[in-house]
C-alpha cells in the first residue's frame, strides 16, 4: 500500500474528528435542515426543534407541549420509535453503500477501516460518549445503536471511500450520507419524536489527549472538568475514565477510603501520587527489602485496604530532572514479602523474581 | 562494533529521550531483566508455565524491530524489540498460564530490548519469555501500562 491514500486517510480521518470534538456552537439551521431531511426519508414532515444546552438538560426535561410515550423512556432511547427507524435506515444505507463500494476496493476498505473507522470509533468512546455515560449516570456502556448511528466514525468511513479510494455512490446514496454528515457537522447528540426533535448544543470545553497511533483520543482534564456545557453542566475524566469531581478537584484520602469503586480510587490516588498518599493515608509498612535488579532501591509493601496491599517500587531509569519516579502496585492482601509481591506482578514466585539482575 | 543506544535509535529510526546516556555500550544481561512494566525471562525459568504451541507461527525480527508493547500515557512509548537480522524470531502463539505472555523471542545473536525512557537492555543468545505486569483491582486483574 502506498504512503498516499495513508496519508489522505489519516487526513479525512482527523477532519471528523476535529468536527465531532468542536466547541463552537452549533450551525442550527444547518443541522434542522439535514435533520428535517433525514425525518422525510422515513416519511414524516419536518419536526419542531426544541435546542438544550446539554445531555443531561436533553435527558432531564421533556420539550414543552409533549407527553412522552410510556415506551420512551430515557434509558433505552434506542426502543424510542423513531431512533430505531433512523437506525434501520442508517444500516441500509450501509450495507447499499458497502455493495456499491463492492469487493474492486477491498484492501482500500481494509485501509480506511484500520486508518479512519477503528480509530475514529475508540476516540468516540474514549471522549464524546463519556458526557453521555454521565447523563444517563451509567459507569458501563450504555447500550444503545441509537447512539452508534450518531457516531461519526462510520460516516467518516464512507466519505473516505468515496474520497480516497473514488468509490461511486448513487446520487440517492450521497444525499442520504450527506445529511448524515451535515448532522455530524454542525450539531451534537440528537433525540428525535414525532413533532419534536430534542438536540443538544456541543460543549464549551472539551479536553483531551492523544492515547494510541492512530491519532485517538480520550477525555482528560488534570486540573478542572474536561468537558463543560454552557448550562454550567460538566464531566470530569482521569486518563480517558469518567471520575466524579472530586477525583480532579480534591482527591483527600478521606474520600478515596469512602469510594467503592476500585478505578476511580485507583485515578484519584494516581492523581495525588503514590508515595505521598502512602504517606497522607499512613499506610502501615508491612516489609520492605531491597530490589533485585535495582541496585539501591527498596521495595516496600503496605496494607492498603481488605484483601489489597500496595507495593512502592522505584523506577529502574531516571527521569529528566535526574530522580527516579516512585510508583505503586496493588497486589493481593495474601502477599507479605515484597519479593514475593513484585513475583507475582509479573507472575513469578519470590525465588524467580530474586534472579532479576537488571531492572531498567 | 559497540552497540550504544545511539546506534539502536540509528537502527531502528526510534528517539530516545536526551537524557539517557547514548554513547555507553549496552550491558548484555545472562537472565532475568525488567523494563519498565515488561520482563524478559529466560524460558526454561519458566518452562512450566509458559508453552509455545508446536505450530506456532514465528517471524522474523526485521531491523527496524518489532513493538511488543506500547504505553498507554499520552504518546505512550513503545517497548520495541531489536537484533540484527536474520539472527532473532518471535512468536505470540504462546500458551501462559498466567495469561500475561506477550510472546517469546528465540536469538542466535545478542537482541536489544529498547524504549525511549527506560533505555535499551541486551540479551544473549537463547530464548526467551517477555511478559506483562500486572496489578490486583478488586476482585480481578489489571495490566499495567505505564
Amino acid at each position: 500500500m502506498s504512503v498516499l491514500p495513508q496519508r489522505e486517510a489519516a487526513e479525512i480521518r482527523e477532519e471528523w474528528l476535529g468536527r465531532a470534538l468542536s466547541t463552537l456552537p452549533a450551525d442550527r439551521p444547518a443541522a434542522e435542515a439535514a435533520i428535517s431531511g433525514l425525518y422525510h426519508l422515513i416519511g414524516l414532515p419536518p419536526p419542531r426543534f426544541h435546542w438544550v444546552p446539554s445531555p443531561i438538560t436533553a435527558l432531564a426535561t421533556v420539550p414543552p407541549g409533549i407527553r412522552p410515550r410510556p415506551s420512551e423512556t430515557v434509558d433505552d432511547v434506542s426502543a424510542w420509535p423513531l431512533p430505531s427507524r433512523f437506525s434501520s435506515l442508517m444500516r441500509q444505507l450501509c450495507v447499499a453503500l458497502d455493495t456499491q463500494a463492492g469487493w474492486g476496493h477491498r484492501s482500500m476498505e481494509q485501509l480506511i477501516h484500520q486508518k479512519v473507522r477503528n480509530p475514529l470509533t475508540r476516540s468516540a468512546d474514549g471522549s464524546l460518549r463519556m458526557p453521555l455515560l454521565s447523563a444517563h449516570d451509567s459507569r458501563h456502556r450504555i447500550p444503545s445503536t441509537w447512539y452508534d448511528t450518531q457516531c461519526v466514525s462510520w460516516i467518516a468511513h464512507y466519505d473516505a471511500l468515496r474520497r480516497v479510494a473514488g468509490v461511486r455512490f448513487t446520487p440517492e446514496q450521497s444525499r442520504q450520507l450527506d445529511l448524515w454528515a451535515a448532522v455530524a457537522r454542525s450539531g451534537s447528540w440528537w433525540w428525535p419524536r414525532e413533532g419534536v426533535c430534542v438536540i443538544s448544543e456541543r460543549p464549551v470545553t472539551m479536553r483531551t489527549e492523544v492515547c494510541g497511533d492512530d491519532g485517538e483520543v480520550r477525555l482528560h482534564g488534570a486540573d478542572g472538568p474536561a468537558a463543560r456545557y454552557a448550562d454550567g453542566w460538566d464531566v470530569h475524566a482521569w486518563h480517558g475514565t469518567w471520575v466524579p469531581s472530586w477525583v480532579i478537584t480534591d482527591p483527600s484520602v478521606q474520600r478515596i477510603e469512602r469510594e467503592s469503586n476500585v478505578e476511580v480510587r485507583r485515578c484519584a490516588i494516581e492523581h495525588i501520587g503514590w508515595a505521598s498518599y502512602i504517606d497522607r493515608a499512613g499506610l502501615r509498612l508491612v516489609a520492605s527489602a531491597p530490589d533485585p535488579g535495582n541496585p539501591g532501591s527498596e521495595l516496600r509493601l503496605y496494607d492498603m485496604r481488605r484483601e489489597t496491599r500496595v507495593l512502592l517500587a522505584v523506577n529502574g531509569s531516571v527521569e529528566r530532572d535526574g530522580h527516579r519516579r516512585r510508583y505503586g502496585l496493588t497486589v493481593p492482601g495474601f502477599l507479605d514479602d515484597p519479593i514475593a509481591a513484585a513475583g507475582w506482578t509479573y507472575g513469578l514466585s519470590a525465588e524467580q523474581y530474586s534472579l532479576l539482575l537488571r531492572r531498567t | 562494533m559497540t552497540v550504544t543506544l545511539a546506534s539502536l535509535s540509528r537502527q531502528t529510526g526510534l528517539a530516545v529521550l536526551d537524557h539517557l546516556e547514548r554513547s555507553a555500550s549496552i550491558p548484555v544481561v545472562h537472565g532475568l531483566q525488567a523494563q519498565g512494566d515488561l520482563i524478559v525471562i529466560p524460558l526454561p525459568v519458566i518452562a512450566s508455565s509458559v508453552k509455545v504451541w508446536s505450530d506456532s507461527q514465528w517471524k522474523d525480527v526485521p531491523g527496524e524491530g518489532v513493538e511488543l508493547l506500547r504505553g498507554a500515557a499520552p504518546g505512550g512509548n513503545p517497548h520495541t524489540l531489536v537484533a540484527d537480522p536474520g539472527t532473532c524470531r518471535w512468536t505470540t502463539h504462546v500458551l501462559d498460564s498466567d495469561q500475561l505472555a506477550i510472546g517469546v523471542f528465540e536469538t542466535s545473536a545478542v537482541a536489544y530490548l529498547l524504549h525511549p525512557e527506560h533505555g535499551a537492555t541486551g540479551c544473549p543468545p537463547g530464548t526467551y519469555v517477555i511478559r506483562r505486569q500486572r496489578e490486583h483491582e478488586g476482585r480481578r486483574t489489571r495490566l499495567v501500562a505505564d
